[in-house]
C-alpha cells in the first residue's frame, strides 16, 4: 500500500495535458494501486487523477460508494486513458480538489455522462454514470487534460475560501 | 519546484514563488477606489502597484450603477507606507476621477479564541418586491442567531413602477443542528418582510 503525496497548485504537473498509458502493464496496475490507496487516505475524497499524484498520464480512481448525492455508483473503479463518449444535462455543484485545498468553486457539470476506458486488467469499460458519479468523473477527465475546477467556474463570484469553515 | 505552503510560512523569511516575491516583513495596506467607470482603471492602478514593487493580494472590484468600486489588500515593501502609496496613485486618481483612500492594515483581530464554537458555510438568497429594512432585518436576524456575513451583494433590478430586490449572502452559521434553528430565524424574519427567502448549508465535495 503506498499512499502518495497529492500535488497542489501550482504544481506544472498538474496544468500539463497527461500522455496515454497505452497498454495496461505492472507499471500501470502500481499506478492504479497508488491511486486507490491515496483516495482512501482522505475518508472524503472520492476521486483522484494520476497529475494529482505526480504521475503526468491518464490514469483516474472514483469511488462514490455511499455519497448521499449519488445514483448511479459503479463502486472503486480505476479508468485509464478514459474518452467521453457522451455527456449531457449540466448542472451547477460545488466542488472543493485536494490539489486546490483553500478554495472550492461552483461548477456547471454534465449529470448523464457515457466513459469509455480500459480497466486494470486492460479490458476496455464502458460505464454510464450520473449525478454526483458523473461529476466526479468529469472532474477527474479534467485532471488529465491539465484544468482544475478553477478553470471552469461559472463566474467570479463561484469561487469561495475554505478558510472560514475548516 | 517550491510547494506553495511557503505563502504562509511565519518569520520574515522570503520565498520566491515564480516571478512574485513574498515576504512576511512586507507591510499590508488598504485601498478603495470609486469612480465612473472607464477602462483602464484596473490596469492603470495595477501598474503603479507593480512599479512601486506592491503585490495586490485579496480585492473586490465591481461596476455598482456605473461606477467602479474597488477594495484591495495590498501588500507593501518596506517604505511604502500609506501615504506614499496614495501619493503614487494621485496621477491615475485625477485621470480617471477615482476618490482614492489608503490606510494601513493591521493585524485581523481574532473573532474569538480556539474554544469559539465551530461554524459552516451557508448561501442565503432574498428576493422580492423592493422596501426599505431588507438588508437590516435579515442581516439582524443572523447576527442575532450567531451567524456572520462573509460575502454580501445587492441588485436593484425591475421595473421603476416595481423594482426588485435581489440579495444573495455567502455566511457562517452556528455548526451542526444549530445552524437549522438560525436558518428558521432568517426564514422567519425575511417572512415578515413578505420577500421569499432561501437559506441552505453549502455542501463541498471533495472530488
Amino acid at each position: 500500500m503506498t499512499v502518495r503525496a497529492v500535488l497542489t497548485l501550482p504544481h506544472p504537473v498538474l496544468m500539463a495535458m497527461a500522455t496515454p498509458v497505452g497498454s495496461v502493464d505492472a507499471d500501470a496496475r502500481a499506478l492504479a494501486q497508488d491511486l486507490v490507496d491515496t483516495m482512501r487516505a482522505s475518508p472524503a475524497c472520492v476521486g483522484l487523477a494520476a497529475p494529482q499524484i505526480g504521475v503526468p498520464r491518464r490514469a483516474f480512481v472514483v469511488d462514490v460508494t455511499g455519497h448521499r448525492k449519488a445514483v448511479s455508483c459503479h463502486g472503486t473503479f480505476v479508468l485509464f486513458d478514459p474518452e467521453l463518449v457522451s455527456a449531457d444535462q449540466p448542472t451547477a455543484g460545488r466542488e472543493g480538489c485536494m490539489s486546490v485545498p483553500d478554495l472550492t468553486g461552483d461548477v456547471a457539470r454534465a449529470t448523464r455522462v457515457t466513459v469509455t476506458g480500459l480497466d486494470v486488467e486492460g479490458q476496455r469499460r464502458t460505464l454510464s454514470v450520473d449525478a454526483f458519479e458523473a461529476r466526479a468523473v468529469l472532474h477527474e477527465i479534467d485532471h488529465l487534460d491539465g484544468l482544475v475546477f478553477l478553470d471552469r467556474v461559472v463566474g467570479p463570484h463561484a469561487v469561495f475560501t475554505r478558510k472560514t469553515y475548516r | 519546484m517550491a510547494p506553495n505552503v511557503l505563502l504562509s510560512a511565519p518569520g520574515t523569511l522570503t520565498h520566491r514563488v515564480g516571478t512574485v516575491t513574498y515576504c512576511s516583513a512586507m507591510g499590508r495596506l488598504w485601498l478603495s477606489a470609486l469612480g465612473a467607470d472607464r477602462p483602464g482603471i484596473v490596469a492603470a492602478m495595477s501598474g503603479v502597484l507593480v512599479d512601486l514593487g506592491c503585490n495586490l493580494e485579496d480585492s473586490t472590484m465591481t461596476n455598482l450603477q456605473g461606477y467602479f468600486a474597488v477594495m484591495l489588500v495590498v501588500a507593501a515593501p518596506k517604505g511604502v507606507n500609506a501615504g506614499a502609496l496614495e501619493e503614487a496613485l494621485e496621477e491615475v486618481a485625477g485621470r480617471f476621477e477615482l476618490v482614492v483612500a489608503v490606510r494601513p492594515f493591521g493585524d485581523v483581530p481574532a473573532l474569538g479564541d480556539t474554544t469559539a464554537p465551530p461554524t459552516e458555510p451557508w448561501t442565503i438568497a432574498v428576493h422580492g418586491a423592493d422596501r426599505t429594512g431588507i438588508v437590516r432585518d435579515v442581516t439582524s436576524a443572523l447576527a442575532d442567531a450567531g451567524g456572520n456575513v462573509v460575502d454580501l451583494s445587492t441588485h436593484l433590478v425591475g421595473e421603476t413602477d416595481a423594482p426588485v430586490y435581489v440579495m444573495t449572502l455567502w455566511v457562517t452559521l452556528p455548526a451542526g443542528a444549530a445552524g437549522e434553528g438560525a436558518a428558521e430565524r432568517i426564514r422567519t424574519a425575511a417572512a415578515a418582510l413578505d420577500v421569499h427567502c432561501s437559506v441552505h448549508r453549502d455542501e463541498v465535495d471533495l472530488l
